[in-house]
C-alpha cells in the first residue's frame, strides 16, 4: 500500500466538522420543504407549498430583490475601494503602514451591532438624511464588505511580481497602461474572489441592516426575522432556501469562471 | 565626456547606505559590468538608472541631458530582470509586442517585428507560447528580445544568468556578448559574478558596500587590483604579507619586485601573487627564485595540481598545468618559486 492514508482520527474529526457546518443548512432546506403548517424539524412530509408561498407573498420577493441590489450596489463600491486600498497597503512604505492595514480590516473584528449603531447615531445626530434610507444602509453595507476585498485583494498582491509592472514601465507603459494591462489581469482572481465576498457578505449581513433599514424597504435576512417574530411560518425557511442557493451559485459561478479560464489557457498550449 | 554619468549620487534607505557618493562614466556601446557581492548597492545603482528609484542626492545624465526625475516610461532604458518578468498573462509574441504597442506601431509593423526579434534570439515558431511553457534559458532569451525589439538607447541586465544552470550560463555568456556587440547597444550588466564579468566586460567597476572601488578593463581588474578586497574578490589569489621596501617588498628576507610599489618605506604590505602566475622547480644552482619553500601539500585535479607551498611562515598557493614534463614535487620536497616581475602587485 502505497497510498497516503489520514488517521482515523482526523477523519473522524473532519466529517464531524463537515456535519457541524452543513447541519443547519439541511434544517433550513428541509424545514423550508415541509408539508405542514407549521416550522418544524424533521418536516411532516415533503413539499413545494412553502417554497410556492414564498414566490407569490410580495413582501419576500420585495426583500429578496431589494437584498439582491443592495449587495450588487455594495460590491461594485467595494470591490473598486477595496482594491485601491489594498494597492495603497501593498505600494506605501509610510509609517504606521500596518497601523492603517488593521484599521482598514478593524468593521470584520467589531461587532456588527457596534457597527450599526454608530452609523445609526451618526446618521440620527447629524441629521443629514441617511437614516432609514438605502443610502445609509449602503453605505453601512459598503463599510463591512469592503475589509474582505481588501483582504482577498491583498494576498493576491503579496504574492504578485512587482517587477512585472516595472517591465511594463520601462517598456514604454504610463502608470495607469501599466496597472491595467500587466498588474490588473494578474491580481483579478484576488478582486473577483473579494467581490464575491462583499456581495454574499453584504447579502447576508444583519446586524447592521437591523438598525439602518426602514420598514418599507427591508433587506431578505431582516425580513426573515420580522415575519418569524410574529409567525412560526416555513415560509421564512423557504427564503433561507433561495438566499443559500444563490450563495452557492455564486460561489459556484466564480469558481467555474476561473477553471473555465485555466481551461482555455490548457487548450492553447496543444501539448 | 560618458554617454552615462552618475554624478555624486547616494541612495539611503532610512539610515542605511545604498549607494554612496557613486560617480560613473559610461562611454557609448560599451559594455560595463558592476560587478561585486550581494548587497553592495548594484541593483540599487541599476534601477536609479531605470527610473525605478530616485537617487536621494547627486544626479543621472545620459547624453549630456539630467533624467534624474524622468519617469520609466520617458527614459528609453530596457531592463532584463534577474527573474526575467516575462508577462505571464500573455504569449511570447504579446510579450515582445508590449514595448511596439505602447509606442502605437501599426500592426503589421509590429508583426514583422516581432518575429524578427524572435528570430534574431533564435525563437522563431515560439510566438504563442505562455512563460510557463518555456525553460530558463528560453526566459532570458524572450525577456531579452522584448528590450531589444524597441530598440533602447541603454540595456541593462540585472544578474540575467543567475537562475540557469552552469551549463547553461556558459553558453548564455557568450550569447548575450555576441548579440550585444552585433546591436552595438550600451549595455550595462550586474553580476556578482567574476567570471561573468571578466568575460563579457570590455570594462568593469568593483563595488563594496555602496561604493565603487575601482573601474577598468577585464585585465587592469584582474591584474592591477587596487585593494586587498579586490584581489580576493577576483579570481584566487596569494597574498604574503610584507614590508615596502627599495625596490619592491621584502618578505621574509628576500626583497621581490612588485608593482604599485608606491609608499613610505617599511609601510606595511600585501604582495599578490596569483597561483596560475607561479613556476615551482626543483631548487638548482641556476637563476635566482622569487622565493624558496618546501611543498606541504599536493591536490591532484585533473586538468592541474594544486600545490601548498611553505615559505617563511607563510603558504603560497601554486596552480600547474598538468603536463608530463613538468617535474612532480611530492610533500616535503623543497622548491624554488619563480615569476615575472609584473606578476607581483602590492597592495596597502
Ligand atoms: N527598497 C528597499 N528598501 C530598503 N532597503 C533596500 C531596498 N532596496 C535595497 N535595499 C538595501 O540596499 C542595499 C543594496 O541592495 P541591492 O542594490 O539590492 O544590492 P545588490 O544588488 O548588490 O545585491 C542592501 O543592503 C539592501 O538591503
Ligand atoms: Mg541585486
Amino acid at each position: 500500500m502505497t497510498e497516503r492514508r489520514i488517521p482515523l482520527v482526523l477523519a473522524i474529526l473532519a466529517i464531524l466538522g463537515f456535519a457541524y457546518m452543513l447541519l443547519p443548512i439541511v434544517v433550513v432546506v428541509l424545514a423550508g420543504l415541509t408539508a405542514g403548517e407549521f416550522l418544524t424539524f424533521p418536516p411532516q412530509g415533503l413539499s413545494l407549498r412553502w417554497v410556492a408561498a414564498f414566490l407569490s407573498s410580495e413582501k419576500y420577493l420585495s426583500s429578496f430583490f431589494f437584498s439582491f441590489k443592495l449587495a450588487l450596489m455594495t460590491m461594485i463600491v467595494s470591490t473598486i475601494l477595496g482594491t485601491a486600498a489594498a494597492l495603497f497597503l501593498s505600494r506605501t512604505n509610510m509609517v504606521g503602514r500596518a497601523a492603517m492595514r488593521a484599521f482598514f480590516l478593524s468593521p470584520v473584528v467589531l461587532p456588527g451591532v457596534v457597527v450599526g449603531f454608530a452609523l445609526f447615531a451618526f446618521y440620527i445626530s447629524t441629521g443629514i438624511g441617511l437614516s432609514r434610507t438605502i443610502w445609509g444602509l449602503w453605505i453601512g453595507h459598503i463599510l463591512y464588505s469592503t475589509p474582505y476585498v481588501i483582504g482577498t485583494v491583498g494576498a493576491a498582491l503579496a504574492a504578485y511580481d512587482t517587477s512585472l509592472e516595472e517591465a511594463a514601465r520601462s517598456l514604454g507603459a504610463s502608470p495607469w497602461r501599466a496597472f491595467r494591462k500587466v498588474t490588473l489581469p494578474n491580481i483579478s482572481q484576488g478582486i473577483q474572489a473579494g467581490s464575491i465576498f462583499a456581495f454574499i457578505v453584504s447579502f447576508g449581513q444583519f446586524e447592521v441592516s437591523l438598525f439602518l433599514s426602514s420598514p418599507n424597504s427591508e433587506p431578505l435576512p431582516i425580513a426573515m426575522y420580522n415575519s418569524l417574530r410574529y409567525q412560526f411560518d416555513p415560509s421564512a425557511a423557504a427564503a433561507g432556501i433561495f438566499a443559500i442557493t444563490l450563495v452557492i451559485a455564486s460561489v459556484l459561478l466564480t469558481n467555474r469562471l476561473v477553471n473555465l479560464r485555466t481551461l482555455l489557457e490548457r487548450r492553447q498550449d496543444g501539448s | 565626456m560618458g554617454f552615462v554619468q552618475f554624478k555624486g549620487v547616494t541612495k539611503t534607505f532610512g539610515k542605511s547606505v545604498a549607494v554612496d557618493t557613486m560617480d560613473l562614466d559610461i562611454a557609448r556601446g560599451e559594455f560595463f559590468s558592476l560587478l561585486g557581492p550581494s548587497g553592495c548597492g548594484k541593483s540599487t545603482t541599476l534601477r536609479m538608472l531605470a527610473g525605478f528609484v530616485a537617487p536621494s542626492t547627486g544626479s543621472i545624465h545620459v547624453h549630456g541631458r539630467d533624467i534624474t526625475r524622468l519617469p520609466p516610461e520617458a527614459r528609453d532604458i530596457g531592463i532584463v530582470f534577474q527573474n526575467y518578468a516575462i508577462f505571464p498573462h500573455m504569449t511570447v509574441f504579446d510579450n515582445i509586442a508590449f514595448g511596439l504597442v505602447e509606442r502605437g506601431e501599426n500592426r503589421a509593423d509590429i508583426k514583422r517585428k516581432v518575429d524578427a526579434a524572435l528570430d534574431q534570439v533564435g525563437l522563431g515558431g515560439f510566438g504563442e507560447r505562455f512563460e510557463r511553457q518555456l525553460s530558463g534559458g528560453q526566459k532570458q532569451r524572450v525577456a531579452l528580445a522584448r528590450v531589444l525589439v524597441i530598440e533602447p538607447e541603454i540595456l541593462l541586465l540585472d544578474e540575467p544568468l543567475s537562475a540557469l544552470d552552469k551549463k547553461m550560463r556558459e553558453e548564455m555568456k557568450f550569447w548575450i556578448k555576441n548579440i550585444q556587440k552585433s546591436v552595438g547597444i550600451t549595455t550595462i550588466y550586474v553580476t556578482h559574478d567574476q567570471s561573468e564579468a571578466l568575460t563579457m566586460s570590455d570594462r568593469i567597476a568593483v563595488m563594496n558596500q555602496g561604493r565603487i572601488l575601482q573601474v577598468g578593463s577585464p585585465v587592469e581588474i584582474y591584474e592591477r587590483p587596487n585593494s586587498r578586497f579586490i584581489a580576493e574578490f577576483i579570481g584566487e589569489s596569494n597574498l604574503l604579507s610584507g614590508r615596502l621596501t627599495a625596490g619592491g617588498v621584502r618578505v621574509g628576507d628576500t626583497v621581490v619586485p612588485a608593482a604599485q610599489a608606491q609608499g613610505a618605506d617599511g609601510a606595511e604590505v600585501a604582495l599578490l601573487i596569483r597561483p596560475e602566475q607561479i613556476r615551482l622547480e626543483p631548487v638548482t644552482e641556476g637563476e635566482a627564485p622569487m622565493l624558496t619553500g618546501r611543498v606541504a601539500d599536493e591536490v591532484y585535479q585533473g586538468a592541474l595540481r594544486r600545490y601548498q607551498v611553505e615559505t617563511g611562515g607563510q603558504t603560497v598557493t601554486v596552480e600547474v598545468p598538468n603536463r608530463p614534463d613538468l617535474a612532480q614535487l611530492p610533500p616535503g620536497a623543497e622548491v624554488a618559486l619563480y615569476w615575472t616581475p609584473e606578476s607581483g602587485v602590492a597592495l596597502r
